[in-house]
């Protein structure tokens, strides 16, 4: 029971770790949290599998019927496509479960007394949003263009086209309207269980909404295209950013007798959608911030 | 200056009036330098949340406090590098090793590596540190606790009933590092609800009862503030019962070792005498009687629970 003092130097070390580098400070306490949750692994492993899933099978039929090239720039719509369908739910997932188990731990509370403001404790968590949106995205990239090396396919002359970017910048606004809901629901809710729940049911909530409005008329079914979860949809569609392709499905249906399919402009699309994640990132904020830990 | 200095510090939980719970209520009392503070009171007497407004984790509803001097959220957040403090029970991560969990609290404290296996030494746990958290035992978390409170090598060590749940042994280690911490000169807020561990550890006590401050001091201070006298008859039935009508008389207990013990509102006790004079008794002793801490701690507290199975516990 000796040394209960010492560490002399802690006095330096401390006002050091208070002022400098606080994202790299808090970026470091996130990344160590991270990398020793099981859930963080399983959910990234089976992302990633999901995605070489895909890869190889892309990669097998441009081996098998030349037709089907894999390669880029023309590829990337295909690669794309493992940040929207279930993409974003792994991610919102993921995120309640990194975040709201810190109230119901109380290790939040504990970072706080440990000497973490609560506007520090937040920013922290807006980092993991960042982070688990960077690394789903290199995540999809580098397997999907890793593919393509193994592809007999001829690759353009561009690595990436402007569509192909304006598709990657809704995927990641999709990406990050999920995260920034799960952000809110785990600052909120405290709670991952029901912060879950609560998102799914929204999700469902929404499209029953926007199936009902649509029956009321031209100008209600217009306003349901604006309910976030209907504009995710829209962003992580590869119809609103590659003309070309809406060209052709449109011309299709055309044949068919149907009406053509149309969307809100990419523009307005991503300010509604960064909008929203901004509405949700300041409530969780004042939530935070307001609240007894 | 005050390491710790509230004014009427108040919190009420629940914005509606019918449903709110005053859980603090104008709290105001110094810790100085160097003492080594009790807090005591019974379950749900406001101890977690006044410590709660301390560490930052609780908005206050009322009043104020300052701690080393300073308010203010900068203030504030500067003074708490200063301060070591765990609430309720251990807060870890679980999946996490005991020594992760000190890296954690570590990067936000500023401190280094050494520092960490200092304190897992010093508390004991060094040879568990790479297990779970999870996997420990209630004293193995009270110890990492305390060991994350320590890392900042703080001046002023916040504990919020340490003893919880332990066993004698645990008792006594925990004992033992307060006194370490006392003798190094540090500044020791505690609270307990156990009267015996604030009169062996603490040199300055505040008792607190449904959120509210009912005496304050020294151990010795508050014991002499409650005036009361033993006094003996013949008939000690017949004394009991006349002492309570006695205007003078706030409290009647008999005392184990034989006659009365009362309560008094003053320390006239010649007013005493007059009255059971009055009365045909007539004492064979009458004298000041110095009560213990826990006979103050009754008495103040009196109605709230059942002291005996609090103190037997
Ligand atoms: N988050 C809360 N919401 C509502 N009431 C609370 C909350 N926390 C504590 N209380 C109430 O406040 C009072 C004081 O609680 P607490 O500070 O935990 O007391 P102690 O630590 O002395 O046991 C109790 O009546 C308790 O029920
Ligand atoms: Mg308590």
């Amino acid at each position: 029971m000796s040394g209960a003092s010492g560490g002399g130097t802690s006095g330096q070390a401390r006002a050091g770790g208070l002022r400098s580098g606080t994202v790299g400070l808090l970026l470091r306490i996130e990344v160590l949290k991270a990398v020793k949750r099981r859930a963080f692994w399983v959910a990234v492993g089976l992302f990633a599998a999901l995605n070489a899933i895909a890869t190889v099978d892309n990669v097998r039929y441009a081996r098998l019927y030349p037709e089907n090239t894999y390669a880029l720039p023309a590829s990337w719509p295909d690669i794309l496509t493992g940040l929207t369908g279930p993409g974003p739910f792994f991610i919102a997932v993921l995120m309640i479960l990194l975040l709201a188990p810190e109230f119901s731990w109380r290790t939040g509370r504990q970072n706080v007394i440990d000497g973490l403001s609560k506007e520090r404790l937040y920013a922290g968590k807006v980092i993991v949003l960042v982070g688990l949106i960077a690394l789903f995205t290199a995540t999809v990239v580098a397997i999907g263009v890793v593919g393509t090396l193994f592809s007999p396919s001829e690759g353009g002359p561009e690595f990436i086209r402007s569509t192909d970017l304006s598709y990657v910048g809704g995927c990641i606004l999709n990406l990050l309207l999920f995260c920034s809901a799960g952000l809110m629901l785990s600052t909120m809710i405290r709670s991952a269980g029901p912060a879950l729940g609560v998102l799914f049911l929204y999700i469902l909530v929404e499209q029953a909404i926007a199936e009902l409005v649509s029956r009321m008329g031209e100008t209600m079914r217009g306003a349901s295209e604006y309910f976030p979860f209907s504009i995710t949809q829209d962003l992580g569609n590869s119809l609103v950013h590659y003309p070309e392709q809406l060209a052709a499905v449109n011309s299709s249906r055309a044949e068919r007798g149907l009406p053509p399919l149309e969307f809100l402009a990419v523009e307005v699309l991503a300010i509604a959608a960064l909008a929203y994640s901004a509405i949700f990132l300041v409530i969780a904020f004042l939530s935070m911030r307001k609240r007894d830990l | 200056m005050p390491v710790i200095e509230t004014h009427d510090l108040t919190k009420r939980y629940g914005r509606r009036a019918a449903k709110s719970v005053l859980a603090v209520d104008q709290v105001s009392f110094s810790v100085e330098e160097g003492q080594v503070f009790g807090f005591l009171g019974p379950n749900g007497s406001g101890k977690t949340t006044t410590i709660g407004m301390l560490v930052g984790i609780i908005n206050p509803t009322g009043g104020g406090f300052r701690l080393f001097g300073a308010s203010g959220p900068k203030g504030l957040l500067a003074a708490r590098s200063r301060v070591g403090a765990t609430l309720e029970t251990p807060n870890f991560y679980p999946y996490m090793s005991g020594r992760d969990n000190l890296r954690v609290a570590a990067a936000i404290k500023g401190v280094g590596r050494a520092r960490i296996e200092e304190c897992l030494e010093l508390v004991g746990l060094a040879d568990r540190a790479k297990h779970r958290f999870r996997t420990y035992s209630l004293g193995m978390k009270q110890r990492l606790a305390l060991a994350a409170t320590m890392l900042n090598d703080p001046e002023l060590v916040i504990l919020d009933e340490p003893a919880n749940g332990l066993d004698p042994q645990g008792m006594r280690e925990i004992r033992e590092i307060i006194r370490i911490l006392a003798d190094r000169g540090k500044t020791i807020f505690l609270s307990s609800h156990l009267l015996w561990e604030v009169e062996r550890t603490c040199s300055h006590v505040a008792i607190v009862r449904k959120g509210r401050i009912v005496a304050s001091g020294t151990v010795t201070e508050v014991v002499s503030a409650g005036k009361s006298a033993l006094l003996r008859a013949g008939d000690e039935d017949a004394l009991a019962a006349a002492l309570e009508g006695c205007p003078e008389v706030m409290s009647v207990r008999r005392f184990e070792e034989g006659g009365v013990v009362v309560g008094l509102h003053s320390d006239d006790l010649a007013a005493v005498n007059r009255y059971l004079a009055g009365r045909g008794i007539h004492v064979s002793h009458l004298a000041p009687h110095r009560p213990s801490l826990e006979e103050v701690f009754i008495d103040l507290t009196r109605g709230d629970f059942d002291p005996m199975t609090e103190i037997a516990s």
